[in-house]
């Protein structure tokens, strides 16, 4: 039988869940072959030098690709302490591209299960994806079980789960995580769980780039058995410090608040100390910034109109040949 | 003011007049072989009209691998970053040279300036080009200038472009290896004739008759290459010297802006214009459309 | 330097009132090299859904083949198109699955959802997905780019203010980046169709 007459056994199938390493060999191969011209250049440059002939630096035109992409990380301040009536989180609202601010609003208090939230610091990708993962494990754990009550799901459930999942990746997956919430079981918890992971229960703690300056709200200012009012004004003020005193933290301060029957108030935002909105509506703009139609020079211009529903036939995209 | 029929020298000038700026003069004067005034000072730290070179062991080293500025990429590593990134080209003809450059200046892939003046006067008969490290390029000629009046200044007739440029090129020397990055063309009319050197940091000095630097140069020297002859008619070279940097500006992403050209006739240099270069863009395919109606 | 910036290429893109736009430079260079100034970088997937890629060229296609075979396999299994809402996280999870041999690629998402109200998205390279009201930018030089939108944009635009307010910000952030620009292309989505627009953009 012929290559071209053998069935195209999953071609249209969908690969298995779990991380593909399919380009990592590409990838080490793309970066050793730019470092080798790169030392095949420099070794020539040297060469040179050595022979009394330098390689003009003009002509030698270096600059190969000479790191990894950074991937966006959430410089973060990130806290949650225990009160008398549950759990507070707090965070800020920043993400980061190397020095650039990369969003300015982005939630970092995320859902794990009805009864708990986790708040999330270090590569951004990572801490959505593994707090996303879990909540579906649990969700899934929560059905198989029957269980009655969201505060029936264990906090220890989720510690453990996430906990191995992160040490099984050797922190390669960097998420640094407050996980706090309520169970039937031990009632108001507050764990904290490093990209190794390890895992400590606190009765206040906070992470991140920000964390120096939110801990030391908290170490002044917690106390045992604290009314909710007054808890969340402390993680506030936590926040609030990373938020002015951290450059890698910004923007507002989200709060969590997870109460011991279960019922949860998530405020976002709870604060707005950055608020631009009046500074931006302070300013008169010059009516050259209005954007006549016709400003710009334009090549060509078509309409399309919109082809609408069309279910049945899918496009067939001829297959290239040349 | 008349440079071309001054008084005949009447001081005898040494060679050293060559070696001004140079470390070669400095070290003979040390050694007492040349004791006159004309020799510069010797390098000392914290001195006017000298460098002070970081304190370390081997500060040449240190200069090339913290503050090259050379082009491309090739400073990625560095925490200083020099403005560059360059098209330039010169070429004689019968009638003179033709002298033309771009004016874009990049720091990485960042565009700080799209305006810079690369066509240095030196004095109403040089012209130095810009391409490498733009503090370097400027500040070198600059004391070329200076030189080369003072040469004037002492005997009575104007320097010749083969002599400014080897005072240029002592200096890249006496700096080799330090990092410094030039790579300029000298040209001028002098009693010779029309006259063009490329002298660049490794001390390289090349007569020549037509020749292009900077990162754009390959895409130049493709025009060049292709329409230069000596008997070419003014404006005929004009319009070689625009095209060949026009097609480097749109090939080249360190280069581009507007196209400044200079013409070296026997009365000294002429602007002939500042052109941008995307409308030089439209123009040429405006031409190419119309060559392929007809 | 990264490999991000290997090829050159900015892109952004923006909401108005009932339609949202994007915008893409033209150029495919290597390094300091431009080979074309015809390069696809965005690209319509279904007609209110648009996809900017934005990186490695050779990324830039595989990756769109990729994305052209998971929305017709969604296609013929849910016999519906999908909503941008929905393909920004089928992109985001199409990325972080390589987490750890990603593709060199940050792409924004641009489109109207169900409702007829502008979604934009955007995703560094291993799919952390950040959702913005406004506006959104990759490529080259976001900085440039950050700088023209923060201070053209407004609330409510109508298609023809926004296809100037995009083209102006593209236009102006790729006149200072070396390795972008060389034309450009913007795309306005309306509920009624998609307008294409060829920019005269710097030739240098």
């Amino acid at each position: 039988m012929s290559e071209f007459t053998r069935p195209m056994e999953g071609a249209t199938e969908i690969p298995p869940a779990g991380f593909n390493f399919e380009n990592v060999s590409r990838n080490a191969r793309l970066m050793e072959a730019w470092t080798n011209a790169k030392e095949q250049a420099e070794a020539m440059r040297k060469h040179h030098a050595q022979h009394g002939m330098d390689v003009a630096p003009m002509m030698a035109g270096g600059g190969y690709p000479n790191h990894m992409p950074l991937a966006k990380k959430t410089g973060t301040t990130i806290a949650g302490i225990v009160f008398k009536g549950g759990v507070v989180l707090g965070a800020d609202t920043r993400a980061t591209n190397g020095d650039e601010v990369a969003e300015k609003n982005c939630r970092k208090i995320h859902y794990v299960a009805d009864n708990m939230y986790c708040c999330g610091a270090g590569t951004a990708a990572d801490t959505d994806q593994t707090t996303a993962l879990v909540a579906s494990q649990l969700e899934l754990l929560r059905m198989d079980l029957h269980l009655p009550h969201a505060t029936s799901l264990r906090m220890k459930t989720a510690v453990t789960r996430i906990s191995r999942l992160l040490f099984r990746y050797q922190g390669h997956v960097s998420a640094a995580l407050i996980l706090g919430g309520v169970d039937k079981a031990e009632g108001a918890q507050l764990y904290s769980i490093h990209p190794h992971g390890s895992s400590m229960r606190f009765a206040y703690t906070a992470m991140g780039s920000g964390s120096l300056a939110a801990i030391s709200v908290l170490e002044s200012a917690w106390e045992p058995d604290m009314e909710e009012a007054d808890a969340v004004t402390l993680v506030q003020r936590a926040i609030t410090a990373g938020i002015f005193n951290d450059l890698g933290s910004g923007s507002n301060c989200d709060i969590c608040v997870i109460k011991n029957d279960g019922a949860v108030d998530y405020q976002r935002p709870s604060l707005t100390p950055n608020n631009t909105a009046p500074f931006r509506a302070a300013i008169t703009r010059s009516s050259r910034m209005d954007m006549k139609p016709g400003t710009t020079p334009i090549l060509d211009s078509k309409f399309v109109p919109h082809k609408g529903a069309t279910l049945a036939d899918v496009t067939v995209t001829e297959m290239e040949v040349s | 003011m008349d440079f071309a029929f001054g008084p005949e020298p009447c001081m005898a000038i040494g060679h050293d007049i060559l070696d001004i700026g140079s470390r070669k003069a400095q070290a003979k004067r040390q050694r007492g072989a040349l004791g006159d005034a004309m020799s510069p000072a010797p390098l000392e730290l914290g001195m006017p009209g000298q460098f002070d070179l970081p304190n370390v062991e081997d500060p040449a080293r240190y200069c090339r691998t913290n503050f090259a500025s050379v082009c491309g990429t090739g400073d990625e590593h560095q925490a200083v970053k020099f403005a560059k990134g360059t098209t330039t080209l010169a070429f004689k003809f019968n009638d003179g040279i033709i002298i033309s450059v771009d004016s874009r200046s990049t720091m990485g892939n960042y565009i700080s300036s799209g305006t810079v003046q690369k066509i240095i006067k030196i004095n109403p008969f040089l012209l130095g080009t810009m391409a490498g490290g733009a503090a370097d390029c400027s500040f070198w000629e600059r004391n070329l200038g200076m030189e080369c009046r003072l040469y004037e200044l002492r005997n009575g007739r104007r320097i010749t472009v083969a002599a400014a440029s080897k005072l240029l090129a002592n200096v890249m020397s006496s700096y080799r290896g330090y990092g410094l990055s030039m790579g300029t063309m000298v040209t001028g009319w002098d009693e010779t004739g029309p006259q063009l050197y490329y002298v660049d940091d490794d001390g390289t000095r090349l007569k020549g008759r037509y020749f292009s630097v900077g990162s754009g140069s390959m895409y130049a020297y493709g025009v060049l290459d292709t329409g230069y002859k000596p008997d070419l008619t003014v404006d005929e070279a004009i319009e070689l010297g625009t095209r060949a940097i026009y097609h480097a500006t749109h090939r080249d992403a360190a280069s581009g802006g507007i196209n400044n050209l200079y013409h070296m006739t026997k009365d000294g240099w002429k602007f002939i214009h500042a052109v941008d270069v995307n409308d030089l863009h439209y123009k040429y395919a405006e031409e190419k459309k119309n060559a392929m109606a007809t | 330097m990264s490999i991000l910036s290997y090829n050159g290429g900015a892109m952004v893109a923006m909401a108005g009132k009932d339609c949202v736009g994007i915008a893409a430079d033209r150029r495919l260079g290597v390094q300091l090299t431009t080979l074309a100034t015809d390069f696809q970088k965005v690209f319509q997937l279904n007609d209110k859904l648009f996809v900017g890629l934005a990186g490695l060229a050779t990324d830039v296609q595989t990756l769109h083949q990729e994305l052209q075979f998971r929305l017709g396999l969604y296609k013929l299994k849910e016999e519906r198109e999908m909503t941008p809402q929905v393909f920004s996280h089928l992109l985001s999870q199409l990325l972080y699955e390589k987490r750890f041999g990603p593709y060199f690629i940050e792409p924004i998402v641009a489109g109207l959802d169900a409702k007829g109200k502008p979604f934009l998205s955007g995703m560094d390279l291993i799919g952390a997905t950040m959702t913005a009201e406004d506006f959104v930018v990759s490529g080259t030089c976001t900085g440039n780019l950050h700088g023209m939108c923060e201070s053209l944009y407004k609330p409510d635009m109508d298609p023809d203010t926004l296809f100037e307010t995009l083209a102006q910000s593209l236009l102006s952030a790729v006149d200072r980046d070396a390795i972008s620009g060389w034309g450009g292309v913007v795309h306005i989505i309306t509920k009624d169709g998609v307008t294409t627009k060829e920019l005269k953009g710097r030739q240098d």
